[in-house]
């Protein structure tokens, strides 16, 4: 703890860093009597080197794990790894700085981990993106290359975010479609919880191994249940009670907010149960339906974000959006259409030739 | 005078098939649309509760079961069945199926004559396999949504679909695929009755066709 508090910037007291070491226990899903060993994995002094990396992206991540009300997270993270490199963050700039990124890969070569924030341009040899005359495909092949795993914090990182929403000008993709050698854990969210990333790493630093991840490479025991399963307003649902539209009564008495677009249904986070900004509040709770940030190309499926299905283009990638409803009505309208056209000739056929006796 | 024959052509698990699979069809579309669409109010609150969404989504499961009950069951007497039932009676990649679908096509545009010759002509086969393909695609995006922390679908549901959003989309424009072929398969049923000679609808029913002798 000394470690802790010799950092004059940071006034963590040790009620707050058991209630952070607590909280990440808690989403890893780990009983309360691991919570010692969390806590002294947190404390021990073999901090992993941390190269982090910004791409295409708004900061936002960084932003708001940073801006925390308490600094309990972001303090946490900070002193739970040694940062070698943080665009945001490090006091060096321009040259200095690429010489920092250059020093800090040959020092710990194989035994860093490389945090990427930002989808990475691909398009015309990814010149849509460079930092220091470098394109963010080079950096990232370079940077991962002697990396011991990748970490992509947020949708951008994890399946490119709003740069790759169509028509994708710039050719953008999330660290999973570049890296493919090197062991990666997506922690997508725009932008994520940040005790999502503090009980990543933590567990890491715990077991020595990587949590259990699901098929899009998202730690389990952050995504692995649906939002709508753990929602404060799923009795709503299976009660049929529903906001029609905001503002109206249901809404102020808090019902589901499923027929307002709400993609909770579709989507799979911890939100419900881990909530944002120290305060217990997300989304829903607030009022506003899901809009499942932490899917895959969640720009372009989940749009509009309040309506319940996608529009879908007709004829594909041409532009005239329509509705499915729509398209399913007029496909209604056009089969009953054919069947009375076809039935009225068959009426006259009837109606004109002679009954054979059979 | 033409002579008739009443030969057995529909088995009856295929008969058994059909009904399970018209009436689950059914039961998934009115159920479907309300969870698409909750049109109908759950009570207010402080009145006695019915958990309404929560029962027509049972009900829409259990149909949903049924449904791939009567789906396999299709599948198996695709390879199984008897020689109006296989897959091989009916599919147009044989020359005799495309006379026969060329008979079909012109007899439905009233410029021949109605022929019939068991089973399924081709072009009612080609759809109905088309249908079966559908299905399963419903039933594993059905699945998908139904147990999305499954291992096995929640696997081949990334694989097949990506998101549950996309799953949900499929699922749901499928719905109107099925909308359609069942208004249809309604109609041409009822028109092969008045327009054919092989009783058609009493088939699927009795299983026997009234073939020329």
């Amino acid at each position: 703890m000394s470690r802790l508090f010799a950092n004059g910037l940071m006034k963590l007291r040790r009620r707050d860093f058991l209630k952070a070491a607590t909280i990440a226990t808690a989403a890893m899903g780990l009983p309360a009597s691991m919570v010692d060993k969390v806590a002294a994995a947190i404390k021990s002094p073999a901090r992993p080197p941390v190269i982090w990396l910004h791409f295409m992206e708004c900061t936002g991540c960084t932003e708001s794990l940073l801006r925390t009300s308490h600094p309990d997270v972001a303090t946490l993270i900070l002193d739970l790894i040694s940062l070698e490199y943080h665009e945001t963050l490090m006091a060096a700039a321009g040259h200095q700085a690429e010489e920092n990124l250059k020093r800090a890969v040959e020092k710990y070569r194989g035994k860093f981990i490389c945090v990427v924030e930002g989808g990475i341009s691909t398009k015309d040899g990814g010149v849509y993106c460079k930092i220091g005359g470098r394109t963010a495909l080079e950096i990232l092949k370079h940077v991962s290359a002697d990396a011991s795993a990748v970490v992509a914090v947020g949708t951008c990182a994890a399946f490119g975010g709003i740069q790759a929403a169509a028509p994708n000008p710039t050719g953008a993709v999330g660290v999973r479609d570049i890296v493919k050698d090197k062991p990666i854990i997506n922690i997508p969210g725009c932008p994520p919880n940040g005790y999502n990333i503090l009980a990543t790493i933590a567990y890491i630093l715990t077991f020595n191994k990587f949590p259990e991840l699901d098929e899009l490479n998202r730690p389990k025991f952050a995504y692995g249940r649906r939002i709508h399963d753990h929602c404060e307003r799923r009795p709503h649902f299976d009660e049929g009670r529903f906001v029609e539209q905001f503002g109206d009564e249901g809404h102020k008495k808090g019902y589901c907010l499923y027929k307002v677009g709400c993609k909770g249904p579709v989507t799979y986070a911890n939100c419900p149960t881990q909530r944002f900004c120290d305060v217990g509040v997300w989304p829903v709770a607030a009022g506003h339906g899901c809009i499942g940030c932490t899917e895959p190309n969640f720009w372009d499926n989940m749009i509009p974000f309040y309506e319940h299905v996608p529009g879908v283009e007709v004829p594909a990638g041409q532009g005239i959006v329509g509705k499915a409803e729509r398209i399913g009505k007029f496909a209604i309208g056009a089969a009953a259409a054919g069947i009375a056209i076809h039935a009225a000739a068959g009426v006259i056929k009837k109606a004109t030739t002679k009954e054979k006796e059979e | 005078m033409i002579v008739y024959r009443r030969v057995k052509v529909w088995s009856v698990l295929l008969r058994l098939y059909h009904w399970a699979f018209a009436l689950s069809i059914i039961t998934l579309f009115l159920t479907g649309y309300y969870i698409h669409n909750p049109f109908a109010l759950g009570p207010w609150e402080g009145t006695p509760t019915n958990f309404l969404m929560a029962k027509i989504r049972f009900v829409h499961f259990v149909a949903g079961y049924v449904f791939m009950a009567a789906l396999l069951t299709r599948l198996y007497l695709l390879f199984f069945g008897n020689k109006f039932e296989r897959f091989t009676d009916f599919i147009i990649f044989r020359p005799r199926n495309l006379v026969r679908l060329f008979h079909t096509v012109r007899a439905y545009l009233y410029l021949g004559e109605h022929e019939s010759h068991g089973g399924h002509n081709p072009l009612a086969g080609t759809v109905y396999l088309c249908v079966l393909v559908l299905s399963i695609f419903m039933a594993l995006s059905g699945l998908f949504m139904l147990y999305p922390e499954g291992g096995l679908w929640a696997s081949w549901g990334v694989a097949l679909f990506g998101t549950q959003q996309i799953a949900r989309l499929f699922h749901y424009l499928l719905f109107w695929v099925y909308l359609i072929f069942v208004m249809i398969h309604v109609y041409l049923v009822v028109w092969n009755d008045i327009f054919g000679s092989e009783g058609i609808i009493s088939s699927i029913f009795s299983g026997r066709k009234f073939l020329k002798a």
